[in-house]
């Protein structure tokens, strides 16, 4: 016993030492799978609220840009709006007689999406796995698993969350791929390209699509996503000669070096969904 | 009791210029597109380097891993940063052993500075402590052996802005002996 006690004060630093960088490791470990980040995240309250105050701050100098992507996103829905209105009018005269939208098309609602504006308070794009943190939480109904979004396109997946904050993982990190399809339908996952944060990559896609610049690649309707969110343009396509399949590579469609405003979409079905899924496996 | 709360205050100014600054800026060096990783630019190892002397190792093994944990609670890392600056602090007493002309037992009430160490030993030895910092806390970020190349680059290059930082902080710092 005297000598176990001598042994651990002569070798105190090193085993104090080796036990913190265990209880390091452990924590690293824990959050490798995604659902592990609410312990020490920049959800927590009290840093949430720091970097709202340093939000405070620096909002007004971003103003200008965010009118700008505003005016952009309501042109955006404006073109659609106008769209829609062009199509009801065409499909009124094919039938020739007075059907209103909702009588001649039938849509299946197997989804019902719920949007909800936030604030981005911190971002970053340099990491592995890159998060960012916005001011709603759970009061205000934000939950976990969440779509976010942006007027241009897919941002990422709500991870953890708190009372007044919420941390999101970024379409940007090695461990969130989503998946998405090209505009014949084609289907697979992208990821990010660690290090570039305006580069995704789509790979093995077979050689028999036709892939040309500026194609637009969107999300699925089997993610967490709502359907047809562009998630980035095609800019380069490469032949992998080993497998003969394509690697494409996509600008994202949003800028995250200035995101400012989100919207968290609320899939309602989505937890019945990954039920039933989950009960298959 | 003075120094207790000069380090206490440091920590909090070097945290907060980190998080609040620092995090912020997302540094490309050489604006081509790609090519070049981006990377933060860390300055919180500063803080452990300019504890004073005659703090035990077990207390800077503490005060390392707790100024690691509260960068990684706002980077979103847990346990990264921790980990790289658990090591640095139990490293430091050794790089300054064999630094210093006199045994760690002698400096009574100072902390290492360019005043008593003058300028190419203290930059040695945070040049070495950084290094070892950032080699860390980037292969474990990576976590992959698939592009060493990558890695390297963003270890040189973030090392480099570092070391900057804390020339800048030490000659802004420093007080300027009277001729």
């Amino acid at each position: 016993m005297r000598n176990f006690i001598l042994f651990i004060r002569r070798f105190f630093n090193l085993i104090l030492f080796i036990t913190l960088e265990i209880v390091c490791l452990v924590l690293i470990a824990r959050t490798h799978a995604v659902q592990g980040v609410d312990l020490i995240s920049s959800s927590n309250s009290m840093v949430g609220a720091l970097y709202q105050k340093q939000n405070e701050v620096v909002y007004y100098f971003e103003l200008k840009r965010m009118n700008d992507s505003l005016l952009n996103e309501n042109k955006k829905l404006q073109e659609r709006i106008v769209g829609q209105q062009q199509w009801e009018r065409v499909k009124d005269t094919i039938v020739n007689r007075g059907f209103r939208a909702s009588d001649t098309s039938v849509t299946l609602t197997y989804a019902n999406f719920i949007y909800r504006t936030a604030r981005v308070i911190n971002n970053e794009v340099s990491n592995t796995d890159n998060y960012i943190t916005i001011n709603r939480g759970s009061a205000d109904g934000i939950k976990k698993n969440m779509a976010v979004i942006s007027g241009a396109g897919a941002v990422g997946k709500v991870v953890s969350v708190s009372k007044h904050f919420a941390s999101v993982i970024s379409v940007l990190s090695e461990k969130q791929p989503i998946s998405a399809k090209l505009h014949d339908g084609t289907f697979g996952p992208v990821v990010w390209e660690i290090g570039k944060p305006d580069v995704l990559i789509m790979k093995d896609v077979s050689q028999e699509v036709k892939i040309r610049r500026g194609d637009s690649v969107t999300t699925t309707n089997f993610s967490f996503f709502p359907e047809n969110i562009l998630i980035g343009r095609v800019f380069k396509v490469e032949l992998i000669k080993k497998n003969s399949m394509q690697r494409i590579y996509l600008h994202t469609a949003v800028n995250f070096r200035n995101l400012q405003y989100v919207y968290v979409v609320e899939n309602t079905f989505l937890q019945e969904k990954m039920d039933l899924e989950e009960a298959n496996k | 009791m003075g120094t207790i709360i000069k380090n206490f205050i440091r920590f909090f100014i070097i945290v907060a210029v980190q998080v609040l600054i620092l995090n912020k800026i997302s540094l490309r060096w050489w604006s081509q597109p790609y090519g070049f990783p981006i990377f933060i630019p860390y300055i919180y190892p500063l803080f452990i380097l300019l504890l004073p002397f005659e703090v035990p190792v077990a207390g800077l093994l503490v005060i390392g891993f707790i100024t690691g944990l509260s960068i990684d609670a706002f980077m979103n890392t847990p346990g990264i940063h921790a980990f790289a600056t658990v090591l640095l602090a139990y490293l430091r007493t050794n790089v300054l052993n064999a630094l210093l002309p006199k045994h760690l037992s002698d400096y009574k009430a100072q902390a290492p500075s360019v005043k008593n160490m003058n300028w190419t030993p203290f930059l040695t030895y945070a040049a070495f402590l950084i290094v070892i910092h950032h080699t860390a806390y980037f292969v474990i970020e990576l976590w992959s052996m698939q592009n060493v190349g990558y890695l390297i680059l963003k270890i040189i290059a973030s090392t480099i802005t570092t070391l900057l930082l804390i020339i800048s902080y030490v000659m802004l710092f420093t007080k300027q002996q009277s001729r």
